[in-house]
């Protein structure tokens, strides 16, 4: 289990790496890491199922024993469908200063693990992010890191994100504001 | 005791003359040896907020919490009380703390073991009596502990000044105000969560300038927010300035946004039904139940680095307003660079689901990832930026802050605000941020503990209209 906070309650079988519904879960969150990175902000929301449940916990530093200690009530993105599209409306306004310019990021998205969900037809995947952020001429860049554990869907014949739980490995975030989407 | 240069001297004499006529120099936000002086003259002496009570409600957890740079514990002893312990071994000076917050009878020292009680108290050492024999007196050497520790209403400060006055004393007329909103709803508060944390590249009093009355960036940093819809604005951009600014003395300050009094209401901030009916009208006086009664939201800061914020807004523009209550701290870090704390604060007993709309909004608001805040941290940063540049310190680069005195805004003192302080209305004017600045020159300039501000002192300066010279 990815952590304490986000265990899936549902069992869940391996699809081997290689397989066509791993490539294709790959394929699609590649594909979903361009649209953010390249400020594709439409065509990311329409890679959103209406049910999307997209969070991100709190990270604390805990004693070994505690495990690896997300916060159960404390989140960062806590986001529905509808909040989702209010924040990229408002990023489209011409006064959302932290994104205008916007930051240069670049996602890379890596280690797949995909599984196939017990009496369910969508699909899990976990993978590893690493986020790269600059804005203006500053020089010190900034990183996010995490893992990010992720639902999937098809509809129509095209996969859609329903659920993401961004785990990130910072207790004090390293980037002034979290602006972008992760 | 730390020693100011002779420049830094120099620097507050000008800045007083600056404030006096309404700016202030650009260089008080990044310059270094400031920042020394603020750490030993304002952080290692004032009541700073710590965390609040439902935290660590049994005995044995804790926090760790800062008072300026410096780490300590915040923990509820075996006894039930609440210290404020320095987190550095009395041995060696390790940390004896590592986890961020957790529940704990003992706190070990990895270098020796030296172990102490959640009370503070020296419990034990490895070979005490083959390494020390009778030499060491356990009863004296337990960790150091901030030598005052008050709350009230659930919200913890400490002060490490044994001179410092009584958190009453200091609060001024902010003590009022906290009663007002915290000290009227009968289950009480809670933290909801942990705080998020935020490492910004920006000057600590960046932000508690803002929150100290800077409601005139609202109405164009945030004009991203009215125009899809997720603030409350039915009447228009005038509608914004609609409100008082109270300046409470020690350099505390409050926004307060009411309906008038002759709207019945009730507003209890724009709480649903069922926080509503908690309120009580016998806990406080009855111009605090009318007063809460009537009040929309506020802004809060009290001096030095502590903010609080209470409005109804929307997470998602598809929903209903939702009261949001974010509680802030600015902690320096260095003269360019703090960490921004955010909790989210919630009424007692109130259902799941509001209790998880009212996080929701707060974090999705007034926070890092805040659909208002990720704008905030721009020019909090920029600000630093132009205040460590050469140019500025060469030119002696000031900053405007004359918004209301002598009466050139349309604001006007008012004398029937519903409580005490020295009141303006409306809240286009900057003489909260002008009395933060004037507490921040009064703690650095003082070899002693600082002396009471009272809220005319703090406003000094303001003149009447049509006046030209500083009062």
């Amino acid at each position: 289990m990815s952590s304490d906070a986000t265990a899936t309650e549902q069992a869940l079988t391996r699809i081997p790496s290689g397989s066509p519904e791993y490539w294709r879960c790959v394929d699609f969150l590649i594909d979903e890491a361009e649209a953010l990175d390249q400020n594709r902000l439409e065509d990311w929301l329409e890679m959103l199922h209406r049910e999307i449940d997209y969070r991100a916990p709190i990270r604390v530093t805990r004693e070994r024993a505690r495990g690896l200690s997300f916060s159960k009530q404390g989140y960062h993105f806590f986001e529905n469908h509808e909040s989702l599209l209010t924040r990229i409306d408002r990023l489209s306004t011409d006064y959302a200063w932290a994104e205008d310019p916007p930051s240069r990021t670049k996602r890379f998205v890596s280690n797949f693990r995909v599984y196939s969900i017990v009496g369910s037809d969508d699909l899990t995947v976990r993978s590893n992010l690493l986020l790269y952020r600059e804005r203006l001429d500053e020089t010190h860049p900034q990183f996010l890191v995490g893992e990010r554990d992720d639902d999937l869907r098809e509809v129509d014949g095209e996969l859609q994100l329903v659920r993401r739980l961004i785990l990130l490995d910072h207790s004090i975030l390293m980037t002034p504001n979290l602006g972008i989407f992760l | 005791m730390y020693q100011p240069q002779p420049d830094v001297l120099t620097f507050l004499d000008e800045f007083e003359g600056a404030l006096n006529g309404g700016t202030i120099p650009i260089r008080t936000f990044n310059d270094s040896e400031l920042h020394e002086l603020e750490l030993d003259r304002i952080f290692t002496r004032a009541w700073v907020f710590l965390g609040h009570e439902s935290e660590i409600p049994a005995r044995g957890d804790y926090v760790q919490r800062r008072i300026g740079r410096d780490p300590f514990v915040l923990v509820r002893g075996e006894d039930g009380e609440i210290r404020a312990l320095f987190d550095t071994c009395r041995h060696r000076g390790a940390m004896v703390c590592r986890a961020e917050r957790g529940n704990a009878a003992l706190f070990r020292c990895p270098y020796h073991g030296w172990t102490y009680k959640n009370t503070g108290q020296l419990a034990g050492a490895p070979l005490l009596k083959d390494a020390y024999g009778s030499d060491l007196d356990k009863s004296k050497m337990g960790l150091h502990a901030a030598p005052h520790l008050e709350s009230i209403h659930g919200f913890v400060f400490a002060s490490l000044d044994p001179d410092a006055p009584s958190l009453d004393d200091y609060l001024g007329d902010a003590r009022w105000h906290l009663d007002l909103i915290w000290g009227q709803y009968e289950p009480g508060w809670e933290v909801v969560g942990e705080p998020q944390r935020t490492v910004l590249a920006a000057n600590w009093k960046a932000p508690a300038d803002n929150f100290s009355g800077d409601d005139y960036h609202t109405v164009y940093l945030h004009r991203s927010t009215t125009e899809t819809g997720i603030m409350e604005n039915p009447a228009g951009d005038a509608a914004l300035w609609d409100g008082y600014h109270v300046q409470l003395g020690n350099g505390h300050h409050f926004i307060r946004n009411m309906i008038p009094p002759e709207e019945p209401g009730p507003r209890f901030l724009g709480y649903p039904e069922e926080v509503q009916k908690g309120f009580s009208p016998t806990m406080q006086s009855e111009e605090q139940y009318e007063g809460l009664k009537h009040t929309v939201g506020f802004v809060g800061t009290v001096f030095p680095n502590f903010g609080f914020l209470c409005f109804p807004f929307k997470h998602d523009r598809s929903a209903d307003f939702v009261t949001a209550m974010s509680i802030r701290v600015f902690e320096p870090r260095a003269s360019g660079e703090m960490v921004a704390w955010t909790w989210s604060l919630c009424p007692k007993g109130v259902s799941e689901e509001f209790r998880q709309e009212s996080y929701r909004t707060t974090m999705g608001t007034f926070s890092a990832a805040g659909t208002f805040e990720q704008d905030d941290s721009d020019p909090w940063m920029s600000i630093t930026r132009s205040a460590g540049t050469t140019y500025a310190r060469k030119v002696g680069m000031q900053v405007d802050y004359r918004m209301g005195m002598h009466g050139n805004a349309s604001s006007r003192r008012v004398d029937d605000y519903p409580g005490p302080g020295v009141a303006y209305y409306s809240v286009l004017e900057e003489g909260g941020q002008r009395g933060f600045h004037r507490r921040w020159l009064q703690f650095m300039r003082s070899e002693d503990y600082p002396p009471k501000m009272t809220p005319e002192e703090q406003n000094a300066g303001a003149g009447v209209p049509g006046s030209n010279g500083g009062g």
